[in-house]
């Protein structure tokens, strides 16, 4: 045989693939035929895999930093050293920054000697943005913190409510299926400020003002009350505060919301009839790469719960993870508030449940994101970090400053410049590991060919580190630490790596219950009344309206497609990296979407150079006539660090978990 | 479309020295080089309007038109600094080494044009691909009628082959006219766009072929022209580029329509440009 | 033409392992599906697998393939070139008569043109080919259509169709007649080509009724994207729905581009190597600089269809450029493989 299965690790589908080996290299990829999500198919980063698992560009053994340079040191000697640096550190003093491209065992392993040995709640993700968010709204909504449906049914829905985002681009294959499943007859409606190829594919496209996505939500909901399309018997029998929110809709103003969304009721009117009426329907929102905003969340989930699509056979609100192992990484914990399985880290029982588990006190103070902490001015004085994917390092000075980082890694990255110690770490095909994609579905990636030079999985450094700094752990292989995590995470207890290895994954739960795993949430098997998401702050439709004075522009920054052109894994290919780099190179300087309409007010001219002023900092960009954006609408891809300064940066954290965030600019013409 | 009269080198690249580098204009520089292996610098011959692959050790490979007659002239290359792969040949000093693979392409007819009026049209580094054919065409001199090169730039800084310039400015029997876009101190030749100095030339018409080459807008602007004095759609020629691999019509990256550009062209008549099928 | 018994397919299969690698259609126990693979033991090889997912050009035009070494010591000025070779002999077991007609395509077009491909040709050297006719359509199938099966005609060494007891033999070349001497196969006797005629004319029978995933008016299509009287409309329609993967390229049999990259190693060489292309890619084409020639995604499958089927394109191949085997309807995450295309032109035509 040469080619092997396994699952392609770059975004949160999960796709199959079969990769070539041959002389202990990953030759070619093919699609893997059967894989009940990916059915065979994959996208240009799946089909380029194999360059970057060929690539030169490793990480292949420890360094230490000493005066401006490195010294190449055996493992042995980089553990000592870095468990004799960090014993003089504990709790608020670590952070711990995983990626959510690491596996379930390298994550849990990291997670465990954050909390167990380091006493650490400092612990938060890379490229994360709205997963905390997300996994919030659904826990408090229904119990259940992921996808609520199941993408293999996808085929037979009848409608489907795609919000933000830019799926085609971010998860191809999950945007190939939403389109089958159009193909096959289902009303695939978008929301969407932005043009985007799926807006395109879909049969209507709703294109709120910028910022208004919420209202028109809202607005739907109220169109179910008012045509008095709601289940009354469903809400009463399977829903908790029903009451609050239908007085919270009904307060809603709905001539107002026309004007502020710019979309008609009677529009709205039809869409909620139709959602109604439907059998099996499913609503998508990214998160990972960008996200929308928790209340615009919850108000997808209410107008589901209220339209009486939650907990039924074929319905699902579905989060797309945009990394590989994001859901996976917050399956084992790599949250400041959640523990592994999802109990908050205040609640006491959990705690001292994991404490009994593994066997050591644990801190019980509320964490911090590791970018909270290094924005805010916190005691933390070193820094643990794994795969920091994207090539934009945000508050760089800060961790300059610090005295230890430490870079866990498998690629050559410009993070590990900063670090003191780096380790080398696997590539996904060169050891075994689980991965849980946007469906809950944890599926096995098993070792293909014999890691480079010293690399080693990080679930082994983490207890050759352990045990150096006196804890015992006793993991002799990846499957031995599934097997701990079958303990500790109750969704995960039925799984095995025998079980694994024969199947295209498991969907979680997979317990007593349901050995098989869980296709979807359903009403019969909830512990706990379904529950409406009140919104932390009520809508302002009056300011939404009010253009700033002088900055007549809104300003928004796009993610999903440039994610991948800064990301430091897809520079190391190269027909992704072209492809990635094929736009961009058309404007050396940076670019700025404006639409049609509005160059031809303003005279512009294709590239012209132009000002874009906001009230404190100034971009000078080339201009890209292109009707994807609405007038009065300007796009500017982020994640392209030589075209945006600073000032971006300050907004980061508002920009990432709301896509629709936008700043009000005006432009100029530079002469 | 014929192929030179040498066998070209197509899969391992020959090694050749750089003898002499030359700045030209702007991120443009001249490489002139000699082959390592006697027998193959003894045997090297190309037809103008030929290219090769040329290897920039570590970095890549990349076609490059081949400006140098193939009689009588030294053999070099005009590269502007433009990517990945130029950007390391402009590293490059003398004493380095390159890999070269061809020559290919069919090239600018030669014997088919004896006797025949010549005008070549060039814009900017444009002139690089013609440079060739004048030089070789001059060589044989008596063989052809008029003979005459209305070549514009944006600005002098711009022009080409400056010492060739001055030289051809001073032969007998070739009719040299140059235009720069906007006047310029010291400037004596002509001011404003290629097209608009050829439409008010006096230009031969039966008897008669084209050679144009420049950036697409002036391309297009300049067959109008040629084609409002008359010249016919099958004698006027160009040059194509496209990004292209092999060299050797296997990876298809430089098909148009029905055509590979690296062993049906580059170079193709204005008529056959307008059937390909694509845009240029 | 000779026959095979069923029971002697594992001396045949002994008898290649002494001197090739074994390539054929490997079966999954727990998805069945079928891969065109290594075949590591004789044990659970089956023929009559299902056309396997992938097509077996990765045999001789690798995913990834190292064409060239070299070394350049700056220092010294010393360079070392040398080309890479390191091909064992494969044999090609069961390959289904649209893919070995995928393979006849790239004969043509890396053999039989201005040059000749010195990199392709050490692989095809060194391939011994074994066909075996389609007794039976499988559900993504339309070789009918274009002429490339369900029975093989020409390139291979041989060709095997089964018959129920065993496999009748036709010889195609002299690699191949010796095999069957070593074999010492009894002559298949006077009523064999009737035999394997009925068989062949069952299997394009039975199309109708098993081959349902994709039918493709192929003709009709090749007439119109040949002359070009296709509305751009059509192609826009059709460019919304790509998701520019090159999935369809990398799938397809007759599919040859490819890119070159030099890449650096630790070790001080540097490797040229020869990588899968598709000219579905916005950057295909792009070249250093501004200038793009086919930049909207419609111009690109516009492209591809145009160098599947028409006319002047058959010129390379000497037929047209598709084989029928239904691997892009399956791949395309747009659904707009070559049969969903060539429905979108022919609805044009008809107006339906």
């Amino acid at each position: 045989m040469s080619y092997y299965r396994g699952i392609c690790n770059f975004c949160g589908t999960g796709c199959g693939h079969l990769l070539r080996v041959e002389d202990n290299r990953v030759r070619g990829v093919y699609p893997l035929p059967g894989h009940p999500l990916s059915r065979g198919r994959l996208c240009v980063r799946g089909w380029h895999i194999h360059e970057l698992l060929q690539t030169e560009d490793r990480i292949i053994t420890c360094r230490i930093k000493e005066k401006n340079s490195w010294k190449e040191v055996k493992l042995e000697e980089a553990i000592g050293y870095l468990a004799e640096k960090l014993s003089k550190y504990s709790g608020w003093e670590v952070g711990f920054l995983g990626s959510p491209r690491s596996s379930n065992e390298d994550n849990y392993l990291f997670g465990k000697f954050a909390r167990a040995v380091m006493k650490s709640n400092l612990l938060s993700l890379t490229s994360d943005a709205g997963q905390e968010e997300s996994t919030l709204v659904l826990l408090e909504g229904t119990g259940w913190p992921a996808a609520l449906g199941s993408l293999e049914r996808l085929r037979q829905a009848d409608y489907i409510l795609v919000v933000g985002g830019d799926l085609t681009k971010q998860n191809p294959i999950v945007a190939s299926e939403i389109h089958y499943a159009a193909r096959a007859g289902a009303r695939l409606v978008t929301i969407s400020p932005r043009e985007t190829q799926m807006a395109r594919l879909s049969r209507l496209h709703l294109r709120p003002r910028l910022g208004t996505t919420r209202l028109l939500l809202q607005a739907l909901s109220r169109m179910l009350l008012d045509e008095g399309l709601i289940e009354e018997d469903y809400l009463r029998n399977h829903t908790k505060n029903h009451g609050d929110f239908l007085a919270a809709i009904a307060a809603v103003e709905p001539e107002q919301i026309e004007v502020a969304t710019g979309i008609e009721l009677r529009v709205l009117r039809e869409e909620a009839r139709r959602l109604s009426e439907a059998r099996s329907a499913y609503a998508f929102y990214p998160t990972g790469i960008q996200s929308l905003d928790r209340n615009t969340i919850a108000a997808i989930f209410n107008l589901f719960l209220l339209a009486g699509k939650v907990g039924k056979p074929g319905c699902g609100i579905n989060p797309v993870t945009g990394i590989s192992n994001l859901l996976g990484s917050y399956d084992m914990g790599l949250s400041p508030l959640l523990l592994p399985g999802y109990s908050p880290l205040s609640d006491e029982a959990s705690l001292q449940r994991l404490e009994k588990l593994w066997g050591c006190r644990l801190n019980m103070e509320p964490g911090k994101s590791v970018s909270e902490s290094l924005a805010q001015n916190t005691r933390m004085q070193a820094l643990l970090v794994v795969d920091h994917d994207e090539e934009i390092i945000r508050n760089l000075k800060k961790i300059e400053n610090l005295e230890l980082v430490v870079y866990f890694g498998a690629y050559e990255n410009p993070f590990a410049r900063l670090a003191d110690v780096v380790f080398p770490l696997t590539t996904y095909a060169e050891a075994d590991g689980t991965y849980t994609n946007s469906e809950r579905r944890v599926q096995l990636n098993e070792k293909k060919v014999e890691p480079s030079g010293e690399a080693q999985p990080l679930w082994q450094i983490m207890t050759l580190l352990a045990g150096a700094m006196g804890h015992r752990w006793n993991y002799s292989s990846a499957a031995e630490v599934m097997a701990e995590i079958s303990q500790v995470v109750p969704q995960y207890s039925g799984i095995t790596y025998d079980k694994l290895r024969i199947r295209p994954g498991l969907k979680w739960p997979c317990d007593q219950d349901h050995p098989e795993g869980t296709d979807c949430l359903l009403i019969d098997e909830l512990s706990r009344p379904l529950k409406f998401v009140l919104e932390s702050e009520p809508a302002q439709t009056r300011e939404v309206l009010r253009a700033e004075e002088g900055y007549p522009f809104k300003l928004v920054v796009g993610r999903s497609n440039y994610f991948w052109h800064q990301n430091s894994i897809m520079k190391k290919t190269f027909i992704p990296r072209r492809e990635y780099n094929a736009l961009l190179l058309l404007y050396p300087g940076g670019f700025v979407e404006i639409s049609s309409e509005d160059a031809r007010k303003l005279n512009l001219r294709e590239k012209q150079s132009v000002r874009i002023l906001a009230t404190n900092a100034e971009l000078r960009l080339a201009v890209r006539i292109s009707d994807d954006v609405c007038p009065g609408m300007l796009y500017v891809p982020y994640f392209v660090e030589e075209m945006i300064p600073e000032f971006l940066h300050r907004q980061v954290s508002d920009l990432e978990k709301n896509e629709e965030f936008y700043l009000p600019v005006r432009l100029e013409k530079v002469e | 479309m014929s192929v030179s009269t040498m066998v070209p080198i197509v899969t391992v690249p020959e090694v050749a020295t750089i003898v002499d580098i030359r700045d030209e204009i702007a991120e443009v520089k001249t490489f002139y080089f000699v082959f390592d292996n006697p027998e193959i610098e003894r045997s090297f011959r190309v037809r103008s309007g030929q290219f090769i692959m040329c290897t920039v050790f570590g970095a890549g490979e990349f076609a490059v038109s081949l400006p140098f007659s193939p009689e009588n002239d030294r053999r070099h290359i005009s590269v502007r600094k433009v990517g990945k792969v130029t950007a390391a040949l402009h590293e490059l000093q003398p004493g380095d080494k390159i890999g070269i693979r061809g020559p290919f392409g069919n090239g600018f007819p030669f014997e088919e044009i004896k006797g025949q009026n010549i005008i070549y049209v060039a814009g900017g580094i444009g002139l690089i691909p013609l440079r060739s054919s004048i030089v070789h065409v001059l060589q044989h001199r008596s063989e052809f009628g008029r003979v005459i090169l209305v070549y514009g730039a944006r600005s002098s800084r711009d022009l080409m082959y400056k010492e060739s310039i001055q030289e051809w400015k001073a032969t007998e029997n070739f009719e040299t006219y140059f235009t720069i876009d906007r006047p310029e101190p010291g400037w004596s030749g002509e001011v404003g766009f290629v097209n608009q100095l050829v439409a008010r030339l006096e230009l031969p018409v039966e008897k008669t072929v084209a050679f144009v080459c420049g950036p697409p807008v002036m391309f297009n602007s300049v067959i109008k022209e040629l084609k409002a004095k008359g010249i016919k759609e099958q004698n006027i020629y160009s040059t194509l580029e496209r990004h292209m691999k092999c060299g050797i019509g296997k990876c298809q990256h430089c098909a148009i329509g029905r055509t590979l550009v690296c062993v049906d062209g580059p170079v193709y008549t204005y008529k056959q440009i307008k059937t390909l099928g694509e845009q240029i | 033409m000779y026959f095979l018994e069923k029971a002697k397919l594992p001396q045949l299969f002994e008898l290649l392992k002494r001197d090739y690698e074994i390539y054929g259609p490997v079966q999954d126990e727990v998805s069945g599906e079928v891969i065109f693979d290594r075949v590591p033991e004789s044990s659970g090889f089956d023929l009559e697998a299902p056309i396997p997912y992938n097509p077996p050009k990765f045999v001789l035009f690798p995913h990834f393939e190292e064409i060239l070494k070299y070394r350049y010591e700056r220092q010294t000025k010393r360079v070392a070139i040398e080309r890479i070779n390191l091909l064992q002999p494969k044999v090609l077991l069961g390959l289904r008569s649209c893919d070995l007609t995928g393979i006849l395509c790239l004969d043509r077009f890396f053999l039989g043109q201005e040059f000749v491909d010195e990199v392709y040709l050490e692989h095809r050297k060194k391939l011994f080919i074994i066909s075996n006719t389609c007794v039976r359509p499988f559900p993504q199938c339309f070789c009918v259509c274009t002429d490339s099966g369900p029975s093989a005609r020409e390139g291979f060494d041989l060709n095997l169709t089964y018959t129920g007891p065993g496999y009748l033999v036709e010889v195609g070349s002299k690699k191949g007649q010796k095999l069957v001497e070593e074999m010492i196969l009894p002559e298949a006797g006077l009523e064999a080509s009737r035999l394997k005629k009925r068989i062949i004319d069952d299997s394009v029978l039975s199309f109708d009724r098993v081959a349902l995933e994709n039918k493709a008016w192929i003709s009709r299509a090749t007439n119109r994207l040949t002359t070009g009287f296709v509305r751009p409309e059509v192609w826009e329609y059709i460019g919304h729905q790509c998701f520019e993967c090159g999935a369809c390229a990398f799938v397809c049999p007759t599919c040859s581009c490819f890119n070159i990259e030099d890449v650096n190693f630790r070790t001080g060489d540097t490797y040229r190597v020869r990588t899968w292309d598709s000219c579905s890619f916005e950057g295909y084409t792009k070249m250093a600089g501004d200038h793009n020639p086919r930049k909207p995604v419609e111009d690109r499958r516009n492209k591809r269809f145009f160098c599947k089927l028409s006319y002047s394109q058959s010129k390379k191949y000497l037929r047209p450029g598709c084989v029928g085997c239904g691997r892009c309807a399956r791949v395309c995450p747009g659904d707009i493989g070559l049969p969903n295309v060539v429905t979108y032109i022919r609805r044009e035509i008809t107006g339906d």
